[in-house]
């Protein structure tokens, strides 16, 4: 196999995939995010209700 | 259900990729003058046309949004937005590496790359543009009519090779492609790969909308509560 | 009172209370001219660059200027609900977009007219050699932009980053528009006829005036109203 531009070629899929990476990286921190709203927002509901 | 569809398609897409970069590593010869790096194009233009396809479902949700003043269409329009301009950065990305080995210049203006670029702007755009609205309604509405606004450079983008004389190379499929058979049929399989992968991401980030959606419900219930 | 009558009493209205203040025609102008001098001796280009630059240099300065007189078409409106009346008023949405529109194309048409003579003078160059087709492609440059800015405009009109969100909105979307007025400019300048390859830029440019003017008429309802 020809390894001429061997180097670039790396470098061009770990970007590609660097930046796939980072989006998911990405959803799954806002993913967390929303949890914790939900859940503190439900118990709010609740204590308000049973107050 | 969503979860076991996004289960399955991942599992679907794990191994059509495992496929395909065997494929695309131990089977397939080398091309005569660039040697390794015409490898990339297995992931460059599947990138950019599940872009542009995301771009097409963002037109499509936010006429929808507009016709019908249905939310679900609002989700699905920025999903794809977001998406898409994941993949339009991966596409931009790879393709100015692979230039600065085949052209020697990391960039340069002529109208593919510009209205490409212009693209990446115009997503990115709706994206800010819908940070700053913050009223559901009226950012789902604004962020509609951009959207079909920002869809007019679209079209341009994918037949500036064929209008103008670009520095980019010339269609692939359709009038005399360049391609051998099996490198167009790796090319088409990675392609549902690439595509899998947006679509995973695409119903994720529609359950984060959707989310977002009943946080936004749930708020207004405390207060109304309180 | 019908559609035509309409267009023309929204568009009388602009032009008089722009005309009685000079507000944003004083400070275009004066942007405008301010630019095309700082260029000149800072640059002070020869005959040679004068002609490869021209359609750039004369094509930004009309959007940066014409942009403050776009930027005011909505937002003159806002002081007094005067823009509540206007939607309230017996008018279809499209005939107060094309008043406005029309107005504004008339101030940056005047801007350019002074622009054109004064770029003549202070870089020397011979620019009246192909006159009507530049009257021409300023016509269609102008028109396209002002669509863009006006009905952007619009929608930026009750958000809270107006002032930034408008530039960031409008500029991507034009930059087609204006690279094929800025190609077409430069080749007319040089004194080249409209033919050949340059002619591609002309179809871009006239469909994006009319593919933008459509969608804007189309669209102006739900950007008003919501």
């Amino acid at each position: 196999m020809d390894t001429r531009n061997f180097t670039f070629m790396f470098y061009g899929f770990l970007a590609a995939w660097l930046i796939l990476v980072l989006y998911v990286v990405t959803l799954v921190s806002r993913e967390r995010r929303i949890k914790q709203e939900m859940k503190s927002l439900r118990s709010m509901i609740e204590d308000r209700g049973h107050a | 259900m969503r979860e076991k569809l996004i289960y399955v398609l991942a599992t679907a897409a794990s191994l059509l990729l495992a496929r395909n970069l065997a494929m695309i590593f131990l089977h397939l010869p080398d091309e005569a003058s660039q040697g390794m790096i015409y490898r990339i194009i297995f992931f460059h233009v599947p990138a950019w046309w599940t872009a542009m396809l995301g771009a097409i479902v963002a037109l499509v949700a936010s006429v929808l949004f507009l016709v019908k003043k249905d939310f679900r269409h609002d989700s699905l329009a920025v999903a794809a937005t977001e998406v898409g301009l994941a993949f339009l950065t991966i596409g931009l990305v790879t393709g100015t590496i692979w230039a600065r080995i085949i052209w020697g210049i990391w960039w340069t203006w002529d109208a593919r790359l510009t209205s490409a670029l212009i693209c990446w702007i115009l997503y990115g755009g709706y994206l800010i543009l819908r940070r700053t609205v913050d009223e559901p309604t009226q950012r789902a509405t604004l962020a509609a009519v951009y959207s079909i606004f920002a869809f007019v450079d679209v079209p341009i983008v994918w037949f500036s090779i064929r209008w103008w004389r670009t520095q980019h190379p010339q269609p692939v499929f359709g009038q005399g492609g360049f391609l051998e058979a099996d490198m167009k049929s790796t090319l088409l399989w990675n392609f549902l790969a690439v595509g899998l992968i947006g679509v995973i991401l695409l119903l994720i980030r529609l359950q984060q909308e959707e989310n977002l959606r009943e946080i936004d419900a749930l708020r207004r219930e405390t207060h109304a509560i309180s | 009172m019908g559609f035509i009558r309409q267009v023309i009493v929204i568009m009388q209205k602009d032009l008089r209370a722009e005309l009685r203040s000079k507000e944003a025609i004083n400070a275009a102008l004066s942007f405008a001219l301010v630019i095309l001098l700082m260029f000149s001796f800072a640059f002070d280009p020869s005959a040679e660059q004068t002609r490869e630059i021209s359609g750039g240099l004369l094509w930004i300065v009309f959007a940066f200027a014409g942009a403050l007189i776009l930027n005011r078409s909505f937002s003159r409106e806002q002081p007094n609900d005067c823009l509540d009346a206007l939607i309230a008023a017996p008018i279809s949405g499209a005939a107060l977009f094309l008043g406005k529109a029309l107005a504004n194309c008339v101030f940056v048409l005047a801007l350019e007219a002074v622009c054109f003579p004064l770029f003549g003078i202070f870089y020397n160059t011979h620019w009246t050699a192909q006159f009507w087709p530049l009257v021409m492609v300023a016509v269609l440059g102008t028109w396209g932009f002002t669509v863009i800015g006006t009905i952007f405009s619009a929608l930026t009109v009750n958000l809270r980053l107006r002032e930034v969100m408008l530039p960031l909105l409008i500029y991507p979307l034009m930059i087609p528009c204006l690279m094929a007025a800025m190609q077409l400019t430069a080749h007319l300048i040089a004194g080249q006829p409209l033919s050949g390859d340059i002619l591609v830029w002309l179809r871009l440019l006239i469909g994006f005036d009319v593919i933008f003017t459509t969608l804007a008429l189309i669209l102006i309802d739900t950007v008003l109203v919501g």
